[in-house]
């Protein structure tokens, strides 16, 4: 693979995908990493999508035709010192992530809305996360109707490390207007007044925090928790009051942390796991998406990786270049499900399949990556998050004006 | 020969996906990832040079990669190169144009690399064009394996050009251009405007020669960019073919609506192959094999064939198996008495 080879020079390139739209979201196209689809009562398919920050919260985009897209409704944070980064949907009912800029600050939490009529969603009730050692939520993942389970900080819980805030929590949502806490876990000696060490910082320092918090029905007693610069760990759940520790998986060192999103491929006993990178112009590199042996899950083990375009060829061509998410294979009817494509986001690298049905030797088959957006001030597309419906028609979002784009896959 | 094949393909013995068949993940469309490639054969003057020209410039025909198979000829009339020595040539439009002057596969292996190493632009679909003498099997030989190019290119459709002035006398006096419209998938009929009276004689001719074609009109050189580029419609059109042609050259369809046991086909295949590989103009076709949800694609050059592969869904939801057989010197009964006594001794 090299530098000048066109679809991993840098330049724009659409490789066996075939845009069919785009939209800026009103002309607040810097969106987050919450993608969440509904099929609303009268038919139409509904995309719901977090804004990367104030001072929008969210927008939901009426998809039914996707080469026509339309804004139907679209939200406003009550300031802009919090940002709703993340959200998920199941049913009519969707929850989003509240996190402040700082400590101390409202509104830390996440809010569930009921979405029966999508242009007037309304609240059904606010979890309230918010403290002086809390800045709220991160990231969370609903996708039964009964759990949400995030990456969040708590009033009561004060990190070793001003870095390790956020921690795992689990909330029944079962009675949505009351939602109530059920388990946590925080990895031992990240909050102060633990009886062991807190854990060795890396050298970019990133923090021990919680973020994908993943649970399938296939396994509703696992979660796929990934911790930052603490790596990706196994979770029982069997009882959600005591989470425990089935395993542990890190590359940190001699890699820089940043464990992002674990995604488990049951029926071949893999498991993906994706970094994200986090410093412009690739100086974390390398952020990319890893192939873990789960077969035995008290020993996963690393033995491949996505191939990944040069970083010559992307580093300098503005903002971040690297990992971040990919499609999840979201337990709701309108997700795509497969172990044998894998659809990520990287960044100015733009979005990317690839065919990993030989797990040793998996091949990019399509990339997308858009020229800037109108209004980028980075001179780059910053592809951040993406979904594919259960048709694999392909949702990926830009971090910071592009908005959305919405491809058909042509392979 | 087909040995490969009995075993299957093989697939991540270690982590098997139950969603995947015996063939491997199953592919939306024939193509999967890989890269099409149209052949367009037609006789010295029948317009190819005309109509694809003017398809360089369409916005459909953007990114194409022209490849100008001189192979075997001296001095092909080619207007797009007269000005330059070089193999390859950038043309505007996004699009180049190579000359392939020794071996088709060198010059497709080569053009892979140069892109790669971004000595030449991007391109998302190869044409190639075929000298007017030229018999096709050859060049879909060349895409028949993995070993050769069938990794990276997918013959999207084999495409004649007739033109309607002279196109009945060749095929009277031709074989090579009667070839040329039996294997083909589609067929386009040019210079109607001149010879208006002609098109029709010519037209019943070609359907003559080729019942499952879909027969196009192109109208002062010019055609409807899509019939250049979609790929040959099996369900569409595939199916019906049932002709005795010239030359020795007959064509049917072998249908069984019991699924089959894939060793029962391969093995047929097999044997077929090694007593008359070379006989064997083309065969393609769905099958429906036991233990496959989507139908498998099968191909044949002769004595080559490049991997099947499974489909998602069945195109024309009739889960049947239909194999066309074009072949010389060798009736349909042979091919079905060799199918029936493999079937019963399986």
């Amino acid at each position: 693979m090299s530098a000048k080879d066109p679809l991993h020079s840098g330049e724009p390139v659409s490789w066996n995908f075939k845009l069919l739209s785009q939209n800026n979201m009103s002309g607040f196209g810097g969106m987050g990493e919450g993608m969440a689809m509904q099929i609303a009562k009268d038919g139409r398919r509904i995309m719901w999508l977090a804004h990367e920050s104030a001072p929008k919260n969210f927008t939901g985009v009426d998809v039914t035709d996707p080469r026509n897209p339309k804004v139907i409704v679209q939200t406003a944070l009550p300031h802009a010192d919090v940002r709703s980064n993340s959200l998920e949907m199941s049913g009519d009912i969707l929850a989003v992530a509240y996190q402040t800029k700082k400590k101390g600050m409202q509104p830390a939490g996440f809010e569930l809305f009921d979405c029966s009529v999508p242009e007037n969603p309304k609240s059904i009730s606010f979890f309230d996360c918010s403290g002086p050692t809390s800045r709220g939520v991160h990231q969370l993942w609903f996708c039964d109707g009964e759990y949400v389970h995030m990456a969040a900080g708590s009033p009561d819980f004060e990190a070793s490390n001003p870095n390790d805030d956020q921690f795992y929590r689990c909330i029944d949502v079962r009675d949505p207007s009351k939602p109530r806490e059920i388990g946590r876990w925080w990895l031992s000696g990240t909050r102060k007044g633990d009886n062991v060490a807190p854990p060795p910082r890396h050298s970019l320092d990133k923090g021990y925090r919680a973020h994908n918090c993943n649970v399938y029905p296939q396994r509703p007693d696992r979660m796929y928790l990934c911790y930052l610069d603490g790596g990706m760990y196994i979770m029982d759940i069997a009882d959600k009051s005591q989470p425990k520790v089935i395993s542990h998986w890190t590359n940190s060192p001699p890699y820089t942390g940043f464990t992002h999103t674990a995604v488990p491929l049951f029926d071949r006993g893999l498991i993906l796991v994706t970094e994200e990178s986090t410093e412009d112009n690739a100086k974390d590199w390398p952020k990319l998406i890893w192939m873990l042996d789960a077969r035995d899950e008290t020993h996963p083990v690393s033995f491949s990786t996505l191939p990944m375009p040069p970083v010559d060829a992307y580093k300098n061509r503005g903002g971040r270049f690297g990992s971040h998410n990919i499609h999840e294979n979201v337990p709701v009817p309108t997700s795509f499900k497969s172990d044998q494509l894998v659809f990520g986001t990287f960044f100015n690298g733009g979005m990317r399949a690839f065919d990993i049905s030989n797990a040793y030797q998996p091949k990019e088959v399509a990339a997308f990556v858009p020229p800037a957006p109108n209004g980028s001030k980075l001179g780059a597309i910053q592809l951040n998050d993406v979904y594919v419906d259960e048709r694999q028609i392909v949702y990926t979002v830009d971090r910071f004006s592009g908005g959305l784009y919405i491809l058909e896959c042509d392979f | 020969m087909l040995s490969f094949w009995c075993s299957v393909i093989v697939m991540d013995q270690v982590f098997p996906s139950q969603a995947s068949g015996p063939f491997g993940r199953r592919l939306r469309r024939e193509r999967g990832p890989r890269v099409p490639v149209i052949v367009i054969t037609g006789f010295l003057g029948a317009g190819k040079t005309t109509l694809l020209q003017r398809f360089l410039t369409t916005p459909e025909g953007a990114g194409t990669a022209l490849v100008v198979n001189e192979f075997g000829e001296a001095g092909i009339d080619d207007a797009l190169l007269r000005s330059s020595a070089d193999e390859t040539v950038l043309l505007g439009n996004g699009c180049l144009c190579c000359v392939s002057r020794t071996d088709l596969q060198e010059t497709l292996r080569r053009m892979v690399i140069e892109r790669e190493r971004g000595e030449i632009p991007d391109f998302r679909r190869i044409v190639i064009e075929t000298s007017g003498l030229a018999d096709p099997s050859p060049i879909l030989q060349t895409f028949a394996t993995d070993r050769a190019l069938g990794g990276v290119f997918h013959v999207e459709a084999v495409i004649a050009v007739v033109d309607a002035e002279n196109g009945l006398d060749t095929l009277g006096w031709s074989s090579e251009a009667r070839k040329q419209v039996i294997l083909a998938d589609r067929l386009i009929v040019t210079k109607t405007d001149i010879a208006a009276k002609a098109a029709d004689a010519l037209t019943a001719q070609l359907r003559k020669l080729n019942v499952a074609a879909d027969i196009a009109i192109a109208v002062n050189g010019e055609i409807d960019p899509a019939r250049l580029t979609e790929p040959a419609s099996m369900a569409r059109n595939l199916f019906v073919a049932e002709a005795e042609h010239s030359d020795g050259i007959s064509s049917f369809v072998l249908n069984e609506t019991k699924p089959i046991k894939w060793t029962t086909f391969s093995r047929a295949m097999e044997t077929l192959i090694t007593l008359r590989g070379s006989d064997l103009l083309r065969v393609k076709g769905f099958l429906d094999v036991e233990g496959c949800k989507g139908p498998v694609l099968v191909q044949f050059v002769q004595h080559l064939a490049p991997p099947p592969v499974e489909l998602e869904t069945w195109p024309d939801g009739n889960r049947a198996s239909r194999v066309v057989f074009i072949t010389r010197n060798m009736p349909e009964k042979q091919v079905r008495d060799l199918f029936e006594a493999v079937k019963a001794l399986a």
